[in-house]
């Protein structure tokens, strides 16, 4: 297997690679970098320039390799997967795969550090979406995250605005970055009310929003301090990953409170 | 399924969290395409839609709408360029193979944590191909939109 980081991990997170490999290496399969792997690239606004371009350059990074191609980015995996669809590629995204491959009991097995924290799950639109080209969770009723939540010992909350995009894709960010800051800020309202610990996403894009945004809306006087991780960190971390292995550098909201949590496990 | 099967329900929009706070209104863009024949890619609002697909998915008349507004977009981007920051990241993408490229703090945070670095931004022969493939297909559009009079 031959994980592709895409920009957002590789270039942004790294945390999240430190932690998938740490999590493959604890179930015991093996995954290596797709080197010279470039931008995936982003679905929807690389197709909204051109849908040529979008197909040659997927094209060439699922030729890099004849393994299958995990990523852990939604928008890697809507690209790989829909192109790699018509050439004949194996591309999984790190979620579903967790769940349907490896099985929450075997999960929930090599836990080692139970994380009893109140987290709520935020799946990203792409993950699910469009229905018929990814098939892997309902996008109305999605259970997938929920219940990786659950295997490390974690409560899946919910909230108001659980279904909600969190504001980020589709080129929004860059195209009208105060749109995509109304959005999030109508995404925070309805995670406020739940007191949650941390909000878990499976999308560094998604994380981006969340945190780097959070850090934009605080400049206008509007705090939340509800920081953001990708599911992968809070997994390898529940396996026996050190804290400090998950790369946190690089979020701008990380509460003390989570990163004792974090370390303390379930007391 | 074409616009015109659309029988005016309003499920897109109700499902629309973009619409909820701007001008971007999938019911009406469609209305007004069928009554008056108003182009989609003549308006700008569609630049508001975060392609959650929610409308697409729930359109009981199968209507593929978050794509319908994709395909319009290229038209907008070839007679407009590309809007606020987006003509950066194509630049970024054409020179560096990354929407989002690293900068130093990046590459030493993987330094840190013992990760190898091989991303196509860090390698000449790879950038290469991603360069070309950019040039082929949106060199034009890129250079005029990320040129400091666009
Ligand atoms: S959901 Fe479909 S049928 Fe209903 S208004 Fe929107 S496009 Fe028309
Ligand atoms: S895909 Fe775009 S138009 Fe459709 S519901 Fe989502 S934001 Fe609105």
């Amino acid at each position: 297997m031959e994980f592709f980081p895409g920009c957002m991990i590789h270039n942004r997170y790294p945390g999240i690679e430190k932690s998938i490999y740490y999590v493959f290496s604890v179930l015991g399969i093996e995954i290596s970098p797709l080197e010279g792997s470039s931008c995936c690239p982003a679905p929807s606004i690389t197709k909204s320039v051109s849908e040529e371009m979008w197909r040659e350059i997927a094209e060439r990074n699922l030729n890099l390799s004849d393994e299958t191609i995990m990523t852990a980015c939604n928008g890697c995996f809507t690209t790989l997967l829909e192109v790699g669809s018509e050439i004949g590629k194996d591309v999984r995204h790190f979620a579903e795969f967790l769940y349907r491959d490896v099985g929450i009991e075997e999960i929930r097995k090599k836990v080692s550090k139970k994380l009893n924290l109140r987290l709520a799950a935020h799946y990203g639109c792409h993950f699910f979406r469009p229905a018929e080209k990814k098939g892997v969770d309902s996008a109305e009723r999605p259970k997938i995250l929920d219940e990786l939540i659950k295997a490390i010992g974690a409560e899946s909350v919910n909230y108001r605005t659980k279904n909600m995009c969190c504001g980020g894709g589709g080129g929004v960010r860059a195209a009208a970055t105060e749109v995509a800051r109304e959005l999030l800020e109508m995404k925070l309202e309805g995670l406020k009310e739940a007191e949650v610990d941390a909000i878990v996403v499976i999308c560094p894009l998604c994380l981006f929003q969340f945190d780097t945004g959070q850090k934009e809306l605080e400049k206008e006087g509007k705090v939340f301090g509800i920081p953001a991780i990708h599911y992968a960190q809070l997994l390898a971390i529940a396996m026996g990953m050190d804290v400090d292995e998950a790369g946190f550098e690089a979020h701008e909201i990380i509460t003390q409170e989570l990163y004792e949590k974090l370390l303390m496990g379930e007391s | 399924m074409s616009l015109n099967s659309c029988i005016q329900c309003g499920t897109c929009i109700a499902s629309c969290p973009s619409g909820r706070i701007t001008a971007l209104n999938t019911r009406r863009i469609i209305a007004e395409f069928i009554s008056s024949g108003k182009k989609v890619e003549e308006r700008d609002e569609i630049w508001f839609c975060v392609t959650c697909y929610a409308c697409q998915e729930r359109c009981p008349r199968g209507i593929e709408i978050t794509d319908t507004l994709i395909e319009a977009r290229r038209t907008l981007v070839r007679n407009k360029g590309l809007p606020g920051r987006l003509g950066y990241a194509f630049t970024f993408l054409m020179n560096h193979a990354a929407l989002v490229p690293a900068r130093e703090e990046h590459v030493e945070l993987r330094r840190k944590l013992g990760l190898p670095i091989y991303h196509a931004q860090f390698d000449e022969k790879a950038k290469e191909e991603v360069r070309r493939i950019v040039e082929k297909h949106a060199g034009s559009v890129v250079r005029w939109s990320s040129s400091p009079a666009a």
